[in-house]
């Protein structure tokens, strides 16, 4: 649970920035014809894919120390 | 390579494909806007217009100009002076009548550049008469036949007004949304497999296929906000769309609660198959039915296809297909991954009694 606040935490900073730097330069997603509107989309994608890699890893984890713990007390 | 499948690594190459193709070939020339958009009849007007994908000041000569009423009513511009490599002042000598009857016409604006290709602005001005003559007007208007439109070669993606580059998130919003269905198809499958033979793979091949198909669908809502603030206004805009496909994705997000509602694995196993039948059969009319039925923003609204001819050239096509295989791959891959674990555990409590 920590580390989904802490992740979550790390993406909201980093979905900050290009919002900052769109209220310095009003157009930046808008500039180079909505490039960065791509970029973004394809940012979220990758987000999307490692969120849910933590997601199985954790529920890897949980099986290998339910093995191993039955395989001490055995 | 090891143990891995031919398919996942088909994946992983039409993935690759997708993003190099999708993101190197450049869109076609094209018009972002043009000031002013209105003007009188009688008088001279001079359109400022900035292009895109374009060198305008390498090519003066060869550029031409028309505004557009239908095949046969078109106006030759009359003047055109390049102001940059992307900006042109285009002059028009608008006749006395417009010819149609009504005050107020809107025209498109063609511009054809032998080395760019021809761009086309609709509903790029709109002209005002104070008396209406049909029949002088469309004596006035046949002066400058349309011709030897240069069509561009080379792939290119077609360039449309407010979309411009974004057109290419369509390899991965429309196509992942697309690779969804698989999923859903093929969890579905393994439920209806269950009912008629109820055997712990195929729930756990079920399950795997619908976390995949909602982790997609997810993906499909968020990217869609992104698309949406830069092309409708705002993420959020209570489309017909967006509802629906948030009242799909947590049909889907029940059966996950469902499932964990029972601890016997044979009744959570039957429940769930059944759940799962009934989501896919609601998923249908709420994705492909009702927003076709409504007005909407998003594209596939008041009853037309998704994609007609309009949205998808055949070099998008080239893209498109093997990116919503390749999506379904890699989600694939990750159902492998997941019941794969589930038969890890299964083998392992069976050894154990």
């Amino acid at each position: 649970m920590k580390r989904i606040i802490l992740l979550s935490l790390l993406l909201g900073s980093m979905f900050s920035q290009p919002l900052l730097a769109q209220s310095a330069t009003p157009d930046f997603m808008r500039s180079m014809g909505k490039m960065y509107v791509v970029v973004a989309v394809i940012v979220v994608v990758f987000i999307g894919i490692v969120i849910f890699l933590t997601y199985l890893d954790n529920r890897l984890t949980r099986l290998e120390n339910q093995i191993h713990d039955n395989d001490q007390k055995q | 390579m090891g143990n891995i499948s031919w398919w996942k690594w088909l994946g992983v190459a039409l993935i690759i494909y997708t993003f190099t193709a999708g993101m190197l070939v450049p869109l076609q020339h094209g018009i972002v806007e043009v000031t002013p958009r209105s003007a009188r009849t009688g008088e001279q007007v001079t359109v400022e217009l900035t292009g895109y994908n374009c060198n305008y000041d390498q090519q003066s000569e060869s550029l031409k100009a028309w505004l557009k009423l239908d095949e046969e009513k078109t106006l030759g511009a009359s003047s055109i002076e390049v102001l940059g490599p992307r900006r042109l002042a285009i002059g028009f000598d608008l006749p006395a009548y417009l010819p149609v009857d009504r005050r107020v016409q809107d025209f498109s604006l063609i511009l054809e550049s032998k080395e760019d290709g021809t761009a086309i602005l609709p509903t790029a001005l709109l002209v005002t008469q104070d008396s209406i003559d049909p029949e002088k007007g469309i004596a006035l208007w046949v002066n400058t036949a349309v011709n030897d439109l240069t069509v561009s070669t080379g792939m290119t993606f077609p360039f449309r007004p407010i979309i411009y580059e974004t057109i290419r998130n369509t390899y991965f919003h429309v196509a992942l949304w697309l690779s969804m269905m698989l999923l859903f198809i093929a969890a579905v499958v393994y439920s209806v497999r269950y009912v008629r033979n109820p055997m712990p793979k195929w729930d756990s091949k079920a399950r795997a296929f619908t976390s995949v198909g909602l982790f997609f669908g997810i993906l499909g809502l968020v990217t869609g906000m992104v698309w949406a603030k830069y092309t409708w206004g705002q993420a959020w805009s209570n489309d017909v769309k967006q509802i629906t496909t948030a009242i799909a994705l947590l049909v889907y997000l029940a059966y996950f609660i469902l499932r964990s509602a029972f601890e016997d694995p044979e009744q959570r196993g039957r429940i769930s198959a059944v759940y799962n039948i009934f989501a896919f059969a609601l998923l249908i009319p709420l994705i492909y039915v009702i927003p076709r039925m409504v007005d909407s923003l998003h594209p596939g609204a008041g009853g037309n296809p998704a994609f007609g001819s309009e949205d998808l050239d055949s070099t998008m096509r080239m893209i498109f297909y093997p990116a919503i295989i390749g999506w379904a791959l890699i989600g694939a891959w990750i159902a492998n991954l997941q019941y794969r674990m589930d038969a890890v555990r299964e083998e392992w409590i069976e050894r154990l009694d």
